[in-house]
């Protein structure tokens, strides 16, 4: 039996109070899992994630994290809680230099441990190493997407949060990232992600599930989501290659 | 009775005079989010430039080109709104701090002229005879200052209705859709600042109207008149009254114009001459707390009509990154 | 023209410069101009006079640190001096502050500040009165140095100090986590969050430092000029041109400014007059406007 170790229980959130973006959805992700949430512009996966994150206001439901009640916990201590979330857009810090970005995430190791976890990320991510002097704005796409991952796996968490990695990538980064998430599932990290790159994701993904309007409406193996029709109608039908822009709205 | 009359028209004379600075404050702040922390330097240059247009000539200084009182009031206008033009076009392509602190920087240079340009201001004692409309009724006092109120009331209702016909106009929809989202105003590039511009240059200059009246209807004017406490009582008169409005601007003046000159009288009665000072600085800190608190728990002011909905440009700010590409 | 003005403009500047460094931290990382930040020094002056006097109360006078001009006393007031202007500020953040923030309206707090900015000069006016005060009547003798500059010991300790302070001040923000976590916080809050940095920690760190460091030119011009409840306010604008010259932001930038000012002031005292110092300072604002509104370590905003 595989242990639940992320769920959420009926989740109602949104930035205004009264107009919720997310509508009483409920997703679980199990140890060692790569879970996707798929759907369509404007579902709310973003939302829904980000709440889960402690960043858009939750007005009902429950977030659990190895059993634990992390619903009201404020954004910065989640870290702390064992959930990494790496956003979207604007994911390092600019104007530090990489070992800074991975730096300032080792606020919750130990002192002597720290050194060592960034070398274990300059391992995983050589192309890091190299560039370690050098301010992570000046990085490439790719692997500024590198550095957002690295630095949220280097406090250990129980689950990484990623919230469309592929998003603005040239397609040979997009088969580079997910190379990237499978094998830190290898490694024994249990992944949540939401994507617009459906088939990508579903190809590394366990599980799926499909959001519209705020609420999941289908869920599935990821392997046979592709093809169950329900699925096809509610989503892929209108697989949207275009930018999601003011989804929210 | 009289005296009481002649002071009831004393006071909204100064009171409208103020309202006049705040009405030009609101085209700045409540119509298109400017931010004037230095406009007691813009009263100030309208002050002096009139004082210099329409005082007859001095030796010891430049000027005094005794030009009628009405050409005195339109230079002011044309100084002030060219001072104003600059400062925006110097900062109105960069954030809104930026503005905010050349306008502080203003007013300290214009206090900095006053006090030193002796050939051109007088220096430290300021320049007198300045023309009064209606001089000839000085002997009536109750004459004199009600036929002032007659011409100051004639002139804020004047600016009242423009500004009311500016923000109904296009142009005023404009300022306030540039002022609900500053970073679209910015990209906006040219055309926005300009507006922008404007804007600003048409605040200046009504404020500079306003220290034109204001030296006229004294007869007198020194460095003293615009230190940055006018600057800190026109900001708490257009809270009070609600950013925004120009109703709000003139209420707001006239009742914290009472308070300050009540609180005033009031400090003069109760304390002893040496204490009135301490008496004083006590009033400026019950003016700043009261701002503070305005601002804290009912920032739209007594007679605001404009609810601010901070929570709708959280959610702009936050959609972009909700969906779309990154990049 | 005589090179003193290089002493005269690095003191100065270091007044300026340690001033700048709270204005910049401020704006770069709570995001308002605070108006207020004169009057922390003219809070901190008066708070460190307090204290020695406290202290002259309790042991009897207390004889200099030969050749300076104070004892130990003002050592230990302005430690208390930095301590109570910290507390001072951390409660007005909690009472005002930290409130407006929470309006999402930036130019609403730098409102508040000015509110503020009022309201503390003239409660110091009201308990102190507006006469000026001093720390020490004594007069100290200049030595030589050479090409015809002359320096006291005071302002070799003070210019030291300053030098000190930046440094440690530069060490804390780019070598500590703690420092780390502001940059994090002036580059992107909410991210800051995600990576796991207690926002309102930052804050309070932020205000310490800023309220420090204007204490400690709060009561520099208290020992070489003169300690009156203007004091302050009369250096905004000098410390915000300062920060902007430098870039906002940027420590090393706030303190270059900050000397550049002083200096530029110092000459044109000479050259034209005492009168317009003030002057001075707004010519830099409006040519760093102009011509490189990011200032000399700027970076454009995203």
């Amino acid at each position: 039996m595989s242990q639940t170790v992320l769920d959420v229980r009926d989740l109602e959130a949104g930035y205004e109070p009264g107009v919720p973006i997310v509508r009483g959805a409920s997703i679980t992700v199990d140890k060692g899992e790569i879970v996707v949430v798929l759907g369509p512009n404007g579902a709310g996966k973003s939302s829904l994630i980000k709440a889960v994150a402690g960043l858009v206001p939750i007005s009902r439901g429950k977030v659990l994290l190895d059993g634990n009640d992390i619903t009201a916990a404020p954004a910065h201590t989640m870290v702390r809680l064992g959930l990494a979330f790496v956003p979207q857009t604007e994911n390092v810090f600019p104007l530090m230099s990489v070992e800074d970005n991975l730096k300032v995430a080792c606020g919750i190791l130990e002192r002597r441990e720290a050194p060592a976890r960034i070398a274990e990320m300059y391992a995983m991510f050589p192309d890091l190493a190299r560039q370690k002097r050098s301010a992570a704005g000046n990085l490439s796409g790719g692997q500024r997407q590198m550095l957002a991952v690295a630095r949220a796996l280097i406090i250990h968490p129980k689950v990484l949060v990623l919230d469309e990695p592929s998003a603005g990538l040239s397609p040979k980064f997009v088969s580079m990232v997910f190379e990237m998430l499978s094998a830190i599932r290898k490694s024994g990290v249990t992944i949540l992600l939401v994507e617009q790159n459906a088939k990508a994701a579903l190809a590394i993904g366990d599980r799926a599930y499909v959001l519209v309007e705020g609420k999941e409406r289908h869920e599935g193996v990821a392997s046979t989501l592709w093809d169950d029709p329900v699925v096809a109608e509610l989503y892929l039908g209108q697989r949207p290659l275009k930018p999601e822009a003011g989804g929210a709205a | 009775m009289i005296d009481l009359l002649g002071y009831g028209a004393f006071f909204l004379t100064t009171a409208l005079i103020f309202s006049l600075v705040t009405l030009g404050l609101n085209l700045q702040w409540g119509l298109t989010g400017l931010f004037n922390v230095g406009l007691a330097g813009f009263v100030a240059i309208g002050a002096y430039t009139s004082a210099l247009l329409t005082t007859p000539d001095d030796p010891a200084r430049l000027g005094g080109l005794g030009l009628p009182i009405l050409v005195g009031w339109l230079g002011a206008m044309v100084v002030g709104g060219l001072a104003a033009a600059l400062t925006g076009i110097a900062t109105l392509r960069l954030k809104s701090d930026y503005l905010a602190i050349t306008t502080f920087g203003v007013a300290v240079v214009v206090q900095l002229v006053a006090l030193n340009a002796q050939k051109l201001t007088g220096g430290p004692f300021g320049i007198g005879f300045i023309p009064r409309p209606f001089s000839g009724l000085a002997e009536t006092p109750l004459l004199f200052n009600l036929s002032n109120l007659a011409v100051v009331s004639a002139v804020t209702l004047v600016v009242y209705l423009a500004l009311q016909h500016l923000a109904r106009s296009p142009w005023g929809r404009v300022l306030k859709a540039l002022r609900e989202d500053e970073r679209a105003a910015v990209s906006l590039g040219k055309s926005a600042r300009f507006y922008r511009v404007q804007a600003f240059a048409v605040g200046g200059a009504i404020m500079a109207l306003a220290g034109a009246l204001q030296a006229h209807f004294i007869g007198f004017i020194a460095p003293d008149n615009y230190l940055p406490i006018l600057t800190f009582q026109v900001w708490v008169m257009l809270i009070v009254g609600g950013s925004g409005s120009n109703a709000g601007a003139v209420a707001g003046s006239v009742l914290v114009w009472a308070i300050w000159a009540g609180s005033g009288a009031l400090t003069s009665v109760l304390f002893s001459p040496e204490q009135q000072a301490r008496a004083a600085a006590l009033q400026i800190v019950a003016i700043g707390v009261m701002l503070c608190v305005i601002l804290l728990v009912r920032p739209t002011g007594l007679f605001g009509d404009r609810p601010r909905r901070p929570r709708l440009g959280k959610h702009a700010r936050m959609a972009p990154s909700e969906g779309g590409s990154g990049s | 023209m005589s090179l003193q003005f290089v002493v005269d403009g690095l003191l100065a500047g270091s007044m300026i410069g340690l001033g700048a460094i709270g204005v910049t931290l401020t704006y770069s990382i709570l995001r308002f101009s605070n108006f207020a930040h004169g009057d922390f020094m003219a809070w901190g002056a008066y708070a460190t006079l307090v204290c020695v006097g406290a202290i002259g109360a309790l042991f009897g006078k207390v004889a200099p640190i030969a050749p300076l001009s104070f004892g130990w006393p003002l050592i230990v007031g302005l430690i208390a001096g930095m301590a109570f202007t910290a507390l001072l500020v951390l409660l007005l953040d909690k009472v005002l502050f930290s409130r407006l923030r929470r309006q999402e309206q930036a130019i609403i707090v730098v409102m508040g500040s000015f509110g503020a900015s009022m309201a503390l000069r003239s409660l110091l006016e009201f308990i102190f009165t507006s006469r000026p005060t001093y720390f020490s009547r004594a007069i100290q003798i200049a030595m030589p140095v050479g090409l015809g500059i002359r320096i006291t010991p005071d302002q070799i300790a003070l210019l030291v100090l300053t030098v000190v302070l930046v440094v440690g001040v530069h060490l804390l923000t780019t070598r500590t986590q703690t420092g780390r976590s502001m940059q994090a916080m002036s580059q992107n809050p909410a991210l800051a969050r995600v990576v796991g940095i207690d926002v309102a920690g930052v804050v309070r760190v932020t205000w310490i430092i800023g309220a420090a460091l204007a204490c400690v030119a709060g009561v520099m011009i208290g020992i070489l000029i003169q300690i009156r409840p203007f004091m302050g306010f009369d250096m905004l604008l000098p410390m915000f041109a300062a920060a902007i010259l430098g870039g906002i932001g940027s420590i090393p930038g706030a303190v270059l400014g900050g000397l550049i000012i002083g200096l530029a002031e110092a000459g044109a005292v000479q050259l034209i007059g005492a009168e317009w110092r003030a002057a001075v300072s707004f010519i830099i604002l409006m040519a760093v406007l102009f011509v490189r509104p990011i200032g000399l370590f700027g970076v454009r905003e995203r």
